[in-house]
């Protein structure tokens, strides 16, 4: 970082901490935004007045029990392996981890991108290859391209067991159903680098809360929240405003959207500690059915209501109404090492964020 | 010689012993180990002795900068500077894959060697045993060490105000090797910063009392190190970020990966914890040597933080926690 980068800095934060006279709440919405914060130890720079908290978008914390209870149904198919990104692998089911499986010998293959299933696919020819296809929007398209490719190369082996959700509806029920008071909300630029701006606007046109897109480096960060700060305080009108020029258009990236559109379509999910949010998920369309593995294995993944382990606040703390620190259970009980509720086992988990970085207290 | 290991290379007889003769001896070729004894004999000065045994079973077994045998000589080399230690004598126990390429093992042997060499260490026993093929990934290698400890090292508590040195640019071996065990696709010019480092011990001379404290930031980086300093002298510290040296490259992996360089291996790096006030005399020593001319302080021990902090470049602070687990593979 340069020095007139720190300088830049130094007086955003100045301003900040003197135009905040009370208490107030920042949402980030995203894992990585909340992994980069405490990373970059942005809160100790922050008058305590600002708090900021964590929302739902840890693709693997809101990954309901029922999921990964049905990719381990898979495993117990003859010929069949499932084919996972490394940070589902400790998700608990009702009855285990893809981790356990694997360590008992069942076919748990950690993959790096979605090419390596597809070389997977290619080189098992009489197995069936099942691939987690997890995430939000900023995922989607490369599941997308990937049945794609599988098409195009008449591969039949490869499946998707889809758990792919949709940042809009999660903001709408945050805001709106769940009531959770926030001052302002910084919104994740890679998901918008993709959808555009749309997804957000609501924020500010629909429930007139502050709202930037935002990058991930510590100027973007916070530059944004000095941006939030000014429309908190009444400086400048509330408005959407993207601070990730350098990657987000207005209307997204429309090779990206294509390809969304000609495979998933829009409909119900649940969400881990949340419920079923109406339009949050995105699952394969009638023209990609035929890759469904929910189909092909005549699976189905019931929605039942998450329970946590006694004491785990990981329900509360995924929609910003409580921070980690405060759950009992809390690097006692539940740690990255021993995870009890899902916000410990991803390393954007809001709790994980906590626990290794340290909070709003060092 | 070509070929490969077989079976018969492991069991005693005329095969185990030509390739004694062909590859260990000719590689580390002294006097004390040529002599045909089960155990090598030697005669040392008086003083403190430092001893250490370390295995090692890296993959890949060749790596930018390196290979298994530079590492495992190197790192009983830097195990015993660490103890504030000359290395004098080692010794190497090799368990080999049947099938495993006699040239390989060559060229593993002769960088032991070179590596010993160069600091004037010698390997002075050693044993090989073959494993039958899938018991054993390659070859493993186990190595110990000998040194005398220099008088004047005295390793005591660590106090408030004590400074950290770290010798170089960190995360270098452990980014390299990232790279090629998960064959990423991602072309650099990173190589392992593998390699020895008793050199520290002779140029600081009786210098060397200042110091607390080394530690070689091998597993876990150099954040875990610094946490098990902390607990076990039950001390915080605060790191300057800005005075960690990170090379672009690697930075730059790291950033692509979202992995922290704070948590992966240096195999030729040390931190030393120097007394209070004389940090920057023990630098400008460390700054002359080679392996050292990165040399830094990073920080100091504090009471005022229970804990590893890091103050980052612009002024924020977080915890540097213990390595739990970094999961490379991720959705986003």
């Amino acid at each position: 970082m340069t020095q007139e980068e720190k300088r830049f800095i130094e007086k955003i934060v100045t301003q900040i901490n003197e135009s905040i006279k009370s208490d107030i709440r920042i949402m980030e919405v995203c894992g990585t935004h909340a992994y980069q914060i405490a990373m970059f130890g942005i809160r100790k720079l922050l008058t305590p007045k600002i708090h900021l908290v964590s929302g739902p978008g840890c693709p693997v914390c809101v990954t309901e029990p029922d999921y990964i209870d049905a990719l381990i149904a898979l495993l117990r198919h003859e010929n069949v392996s499932v084919a996972t990104f490394g940070d589902l692998l400790r998700v608990r089911g009702s009855s285990g981890s893809l981790e356990e499986q694997k360590s008992l010998g069942r076919k748990v293959i950690t993959v790096y991108s979605p090419e390596d299933v597809l070389v997977l696919a290619k080189k098992k020819k009489g197995e069936y290859i099942v691939f987690a296809a997890v995430g939000f929007e900023t995922t989607a398209p490369l599941y997308a391209a990937l049945l794609q490719t599988a098409q195009k190369e008449k591969i039949q082996n490869l499946f998707l067991l889809t758990s792919l959700k949709r940042m809009e509806p999660a903001i709408r029920f945050i805001l709106g159903e769940a009531g959770v008071h926030i001052d302002g909300m910084l919104c994740p630029g890679h998901v918008a680098t993709i959808t555009g701006i749309g997804p957000f606007l609501p924020v500010t046109t629909e429930y007139n809360i502050p709202a930037v897109i935002c990058g991930f480096e510590a100027m973007d960060i916070i530059a944004s929240i000095g941006i939030l700060c000014k429309q908190i305080t009444g400086e400048v009108p509330h408005r959407l405003i993207n601070t990730y020029k350098r990657c987000v258009r207005d209307t997204g990236n429309p090779t990206a959207l294509c390809l969304i559109n000609e495979v998933f379509r829009i409909s119900d999910v649940s969400w881990r500690g949340i419920g079923m949010i109406q339009g949050s998920a995105l699952t394969l369309n009638h023209r990609y059915e035929v890759y469904d593995a929910a189909k092909r294995f005549n699976l189905k993944i019931e929605t039942t209501t998450t329970s946590f382990p006694d004491g785990c606040e990981c329900g509360k703390i995924l929609i910003g109404e409580k921070t980690p620190d405060v759950c009992n259970n809390f690097g006692r009980m539940c740690t990255p090492e021993h995870p009890m509720g899902p916000c410990m086992i991803s390393s954007e988990g809001a709790c994980a964020v906590y626990y290794r970085f340290g909070g709003d207290e060092i | 010689m070509k070929g490969k290991i077989t079976l018969r290379h492991g069991d005693g007889g005329l095969h185990t012993n030509k390739l004694i003769r062909d590859i260990f001896y000719r590689h580390f070729n002294n006097e004390i180990l040529t002599g045909y004894q089960d155990a090598a004999i030697f005669s040392l000065e008086t003083g403190r002795l430092a001893f250490t045994t370390d295995s090692f079973v890296v993959k890949p077994i060749f790596f930018p900068g390196g290979d298994i045998g530079k590492l495992a000589a190197s790192g009983t080399i830097n195990d015993l500077t660490a103890a504030g230690a000359a290395p004098l004598f080692l010794s190497t126990g090799f368990v080999i894959e049947e099938g495993f390429e006699i040239e390989m093992l060559d060229r593993i042997a002769a960088s032991m060697g070179q590596t010993c060499n160069t600091v004037g260490a010698k390997i002075v026993t050693g044993d090989t045993k073959v494993v039958e093929k899938g018991l054993v990934d390659g070859v493993y290698i186990n190595t110990s060490g000998i040194g005398i400890v220099h008088g004047c090292f005295c390793p005591r508590r660590i106090t408030c105000g004590d400074e950290i040195i770290l010798t170089g640019t960190l995360a270098e071996h452990g980014t390299a090797i990232l790279l090629e065990r998960y064959d990423l696709g991602i072309q650099s010019d990173i190589v392992s910063d593998c390699k020895p480092l008793s050199e520290i011990i002779p140029a600081l001379g009786d210098h060397i009392k200042y110091v607390k404290l080394m530690r070689d930031p091998t597993r876990g980086g150099v954040a875990t190190a610094l946490c098990e300093i902390s607990e076990s002298e039950h001390i915080g510290a605060m790191i300057d970020e800005e005075k960690l040296k990170i090379r672009p490259a690697v930075r730059a992996v790291h950033d692509l990966l979202g992995t922290d360089p704070l948590y992966f291996a240096s195999e030729g790096r040390m931190i030393l914890v120097i007394e209070k006030g004389y940090g920057m005399e023990i630098i400008n020593i460390l700054k002359k040597l080679e392996s050292c001319c990165d040399a830094e302080i990073i920080g100091t021990f504090s009471k005022m933080y229970s804990r590893v902090c890091l103050r980052t470049t612009f002024g924020g602070e977080r915890i540097l926690s213990m390595l739990e687990n970094q999961t490379i593979s991720r959705i986003c």
